[in-house]
């Protein structure tokens, strides 16, 4: 089954409402423009367009006002004031957001008004508000998944354990917290691609902090082994895959070259574990987050030890 | 290792081994469903769906609003928070795919979730 990949759609609102506390954002006009798209994951300034230049015009970010456009326009008189602004809004922006807590004037609130087009304060400085909203947007344009697998943070490395349900995914799990290492998810991870480069999974708020073990029901991993068992989320580092010894037809038995899976479109380290009755899967994957931190560290195993040998071997010939 | 413990080979392992012919593979499903019971897809009947679906060789996913979990999985159900009304589409990818959608549609539309399972 081909994982979905859902780009999420960040309306004016969800950025008011999931930025409000880091954002201080206060609605000053326009709410019925709050269903609104942001197009661009980023902000702009929109003084050259005030000043009449419209080319380029990147009218698809949240447009931020600071002293200087807000000392602009006040340099300005009434009636051109109010044609800048009625300009300004044949654009289709998302919203407008004036920091350092600057009260635009009467006339620039009326025509977003009319125009359906949200208006915010912010207390803090332009700089310090465009870094933080850039941050937000970026979190919030995230594309995202959900991994069928159950994830543990092994010392700092982030496995992902996948394999069949029966296979005996939750018993690994289980014995990996016995271990002292935590529970991210279970059974189920959700992704989210952060700054197109790192997987990040963690929990879904419904079943944080719990996990289903066969025969035993539904446990609560944080009341029954202390917090330090569980973790909200963690950078998925490698992917383990648990599969029946009868269906692996060739393992990797050196392991030189690194295998690699896709995430949201990211390749992860993957290694893929044989199952068979007496193997302790939970030490295997335990195991294989060391070597995968091993070699992200440069320490590559199989192949220092080829070359120790071809070194040897080298030597015989030279004998 | 924990299962070993817990009673010997595991089903699973023992339809692997014993080298089950499995007729009809690549068979493909999906259906939509609307939740109509009462409180929606909690741990109960969770419960029941896993358990109708286990009885199935066939892969089951379930997915609601652009999210899929695994359709054996407790947890991932319990995940799609599904209340009452709320849409799931499910599928599923195998030998008896077709009759595993048709059942877990019956658990679903038909009995609610307040029947028990008919026998396999």
């Amino acid at each position: 089954m081909k994982p979905i990949i859902r780009h999420p759609e960040v309306s004016v609102d969800k950025f008011y409402k999931g930025g409000a506390e880091l954002l201080g954002l206060k609605l000053l006009a326009g709410s019925n423009g709050l269903q609104r798209i942001i197009r661009e994951p980023t902000v702009n300034r929109p003084g050259l367009v005030l000043t009449g230049f419209t080319k380029h015009f990147a009218s698809k970010r949240i447009q931020v006002l600071g002293s200087a456009e807000d000392a602009y326009l006040r340099s300005l008189p009434a009636a051109e004031r109010e044609r800048r602004a009625v300009r300004l809004m044949r654009y289709r922006v998302p919203c407008f957001v004036f920091s350092r807590n600057l009260t635009p004037d009467l006339l620039f609130l009326k025509a977003a008004e009319s125009a359906g087009i949200p208006v915010f304060s912010t207390p803090l400085i332009t700089m310090r508000f465009i870094n933080l909203a850039t941050l937000t947007l970026e979190m919030m344009f995230a594309p995202r998944g959900t991994d069928l697998g159950s994830m543990v943070d092994v010392f700092g490395v982030g496995v992902i354990i996948r394999g069949e349900s029966g296979i005996g995914k939750s018993e690994c799990v289980l014995a990996l917290i016995e271990r002292g290492y935590s529970l991210v998810s279970d059974d189920v991870t959700r992704v989210t691609l952060v700054d197109g480069r790192e997987v990040v999974g963690m929990s879904a708020e419904t079943t944080r902090d719990h996990m289903e073990v066969r025969g035993i029901g539904i446990i609560n991993v944080a009341a029954m082994f202390g917090v330090r068992s569980v973790r909200t989320e963690k950078r998925v580092d490698l992917v383990v895959t648990l599969k029946c010894w009868e269906e692996v037809k060739d393992v990797d038995r050196v392991g030189i070259e690194q295998q690699h899976v896709k995430i949201l479109g990211i390749p992860i380290p993957h290694i893929l574990i044989p199952v068979r009755p007496g193997r302790d899967l939970a030490r295997l994957v335990e195991v294989a987050a060391f070597q995968t931190k091993l070699r992200a560290t440069g320490h590559n195993a199989p192949k220092d030890l080829d070359d120790r040998l071809v070194s040897i071997m080298r030597n015989q010939v030279a004998d | 290792m924990n299962w070993i413990g817990s009673g010997g080979c595991p089903a699973y392992f023992l339809a692997r081994m014993t080298g089950r012919k499995q007729p009809g593979a690549g068979q493909e499903a999906s259906r939509e469903m609307v939740v109509t019971n009462q409180k929606g897809i909690h741990a109960r009947p969770a419960a029941m769906f896993v358990k109708a679906a286990q009885r199935f060789h066939c892969d089951i996913y379930v997915e609601k609003d652009g999210e899929m979990v695994n359709g054996k999985s407790i947890m991932g159900l319990m995940m799609l928070a599904a209340g009452p009304g709320s849409r799931l589409t499910v599928r599923a990818e195998g030998d008896d795919a077709t009759k595993a959608v048709a059942e877990l549609e019956h658990l679903l539309h038909s009995t609610k979730f307040n029947q028990e399972l008919p026998d396999a």
